[in-house]
């Protein structure tokens, strides 16, 4: 067994202590570029796996991720008319809050709207189930909602029944997503509340009878296009463009959207927020070796007067500091694989992150071991005698 | 035969702001193979000093030291190049045992044997025989806080024989043990002085020890002021 090995065992206490403490930092940086993670996956999702090539929103706007977006629901059957254009789907997503099935306290959820028949939700991955079958009062609920298959929710004065459950499919809040089919999302879109109904109606007074009904009425948020392989998109999105009542985004510009601007100050923050993390690591893995070393100061000098070589006493230094990094590394990502799945939000661990973090805490516990090493180097064997 | 050690005409001044401190001030002292030498004298006169020169841990201001008859130090040497030469030559013990608290007591002894790349294996046995050898062969696995102070401190003289050095330097190793543990310490030295022909050279203060030294040499204000020689042991069975 090696010195610093054998000094370990000789207080294992407090070498336990310091592998947790920073075991729990660790585990803290793991936390917060897993929930940045989290948040782009679950942000890109909907984005990602609803498949459309380009994005028709209202004109002059960046569409329903960025801001309100409302266009004609007959939208679809003229985007559907361009050369290129293979498929033509309506969207709408709304954010709903309603009472629980059982009648105690209330939900939330994202609705949103599947251009069913056209759509059937077949890119929706279900864990129970079967996806949407008829054009009404069904719906399929992710599970963070706390629905279950068959349970029946009130959405605006119609019932739904829950037919289908799907795992981690939340919108950029972090809210699950509650599929209904495009006309269903309409009208609980049209009709939210009575009061917002009476409000527009004042408003709109002089506007005819259908557009007092509702501001929402036949409107969706956007129309979603997918492109024939073989055709030019940019010609078809070109086409679309020159419109000029509505504006064209691809999915791209939309994954651009939701990172650089929505989700930008987050990004930045959480990575400013693991940044102050590693620097406390940094501080507490140096003050601890440091700590160590002064320690031993006296053993060192004797080692020196021994005519010890400098390499045994770098060496067990360096040990002492790489134990304690890597068992706290090990420690870090146990706690993390064992507590993060409790959290709300979707924690990602994924391998790149966890490789980078290895490396940062490798140099980090190299640092720390030449600030303890300097120490020792300028120790003299003649301090024994002091 | 030529000493083991030879300090010639060794001076070492300190400067301390403008007034220079006179701790060696020309001492000469040489001690040959199983010598046993005495340095005694008041606190402040030099003898730590002149161990650290002895013990290549200092160079002199002037004057040389001779290591069997080669110069080895000298007034700017660059001692830590000897390192591997301490490590073979010289072993050191002190008032404080200065035992590596996490290591057992054949493990402290063992570490000056590896330090000197003895396999592991034959450095754990030597280190055994020489801790029977101080008759501590039922503490050899304890640590050194649970060993007495008399314990320690052999552990540490254990220590500094491991490579068998020719030369042993001791400052004031039995200042912090009561009077018999203090002379059994110091009747280990004299054994060992006989037995392995190894030169020794202990500060102490403790008068009732002298019968053991071939040599004393007394201190004062950084010089030899008096030299005594031990009777002859075949001139004190005459008696
Ligand atoms: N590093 C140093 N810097 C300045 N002065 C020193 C230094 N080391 C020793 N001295 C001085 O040199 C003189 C001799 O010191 P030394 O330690 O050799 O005495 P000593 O005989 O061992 O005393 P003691 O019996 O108290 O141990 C003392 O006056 C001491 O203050
Ligand atoms: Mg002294």
């Amino acid at each position: 067994m090696s010195l610093a090995l054998k000094d370990i065992a000789f207080s294992p206490t407090r070498f336990i202590l310091t592998v947790l403490g920073v075991g729990f930092l660790i585990t803290a940086s793991i936390g917060m570029v897993g929930i940045y993670r989290g948040i782009v996956d679950d942000a890109m999702l909907l984005v990602e796996k609803v498949g459309a090539d380009l994005w028709i929103v209202q004109g002059g706007r960046q569409g329903p991720f960025s801001e309100g977006s409302s266009v004609r629901a007959d939208l679809d059957q003229r985007v559907a008319g361009v050369a290129g254009v293979t498929s033509a789907r309506r969207f709408l997503q709304v954010s709903q809050q309603f009472d629980a099935p059982d009648g105690v306290g209330q939900m939330r959820a994202a609705i949103v709207g599947l251009d069913y028949p056209k759509d059937e939700g077949n890119w929706i991955d279900l864990v129970a189930g079967r996806s949407i079958a008829t054009g009404h009062f069904e719906a399929i609920a992710d599970e963070t909602i706390g629905l279950a298959l068959g349970d029946v929710v009130r959405l605006n004065h119609d019932d739904y029944t829950i037919v289908g459950i799907t795992r981690q499919m939340v919108d950029l809040s972090g809210d699950g997503i509650l599929f209904v089919t495009i006309n269903d999302a309409m009208e609980i879109a049209q009709r939210r509340s009575s009061e917002e109904v009476l409000l527009t109606r004042a408003v709109m007074d002089d506007a005819g009878p259908e557009a007092a009904l509702s501001p929402a009425a036949n409107k969706v948020a956007a129309v979603l296009a997918t492109v024939d392989p073989a055709a030019d998109i940019a010609a078809v999105r070109a086409s679309i463009a020159a419109w000029g009542d509505v504006n064209v985004m691809s999915r791209a510009d939309q994954r651009d959207l939701l990172l650089n601007q929505r989700l930008w100050r987050l990004r930045v923050q959480i990575l400013a927020f693991t940044g102050v993390l590693l620097i406390v690591m940094t501080i507490v893995i140096s003050l601890i070796i440091y700590m160590m070393t002064l320690e031993k100061l006296h053993q060192i000098a004797m080692l020196k007067l021994m005519g010890a070589r400098n390499s045994l006493i770098t060496g067990m230094i360096a040990q002492q500091s790489a134990a304690i990094s890597f068992l706290a590394f090990g420690v870090g990502i146990g706690l993390a694989k064992l507590i993060f799945p409790l959290f709300p939000r979707r924690v990602v661990m994924a391998p790149d992150d966890i490789t980078y973090l290895f490396i940062a805490v490798a140099v980090i516990a190299a640092c720390a071991s030449l600030i303890g090493i300097s120490r020792a180097m300028r120790v003299r064997a003649q301090e024994v005698l002091a | 035969m030529s000493a083991t050690i030879h300090v010639e005409n060794a001076r070492k001044h300190y400067q301390s702001g403008d007034t220079t401190v006179r701790a060696l001030d020309g001492v000469t002292i040489e001690a040959r193979p199983g010598e046993l030498i005495g340095i005694m004298g008041a606190s402040g006169s030099g003898k730590s000093t002149m161990l650290l020169i002895a013990g290549l841990l200092e160079p002199p201001t002037e004057g040389e030291v001779f290591f069997r008859g080669e110069r080895v130090s000298c007034p700017g040497a660059d001692l830590d190049r000897l390192r591997a030469f301490r490590r073979r030559n010289i072993g050191f013990v002190f008032q404080k045992a200065n035992l590596i608290p996490f290591l057992s007591a054949i493990e402290n002894v063992a570490l000056a044997l590896k330090i000197d790349d003895v396999p592991k294996r034959a450095a754990h046995d030597y280190a055994e025989a020489l801790l029977v050898e101080l008759g501590l062969g039922h503490r050899v696995d304890n640590r050194p806080a649970r060993l007495s102070g008399g314990e320690q401190q052999r552990v540490a003289i254990a220590r500094a024989l491991a490579n068998d050095p020719p030369l042993l330097l001791a400052d004031e190793p039995t200042a912090a043990l009561d009077s018999v543990r203090s002379r059994h310490v110091m009747e280990l030295f004299r054994t060992i002085a006989d037995v392995r022909g190894a030169s020794i050279l202990v500060v102490t203060h403790d008068p009732r020890s002298v019968d053991l030294f071939d040599r004393v040499y007394e201190f004062s204000d950084g010089k030899i002021v008096a030299t005594s020689r031990r009777t002859a042991p075949e001139a004190l069975a005459a008696h």
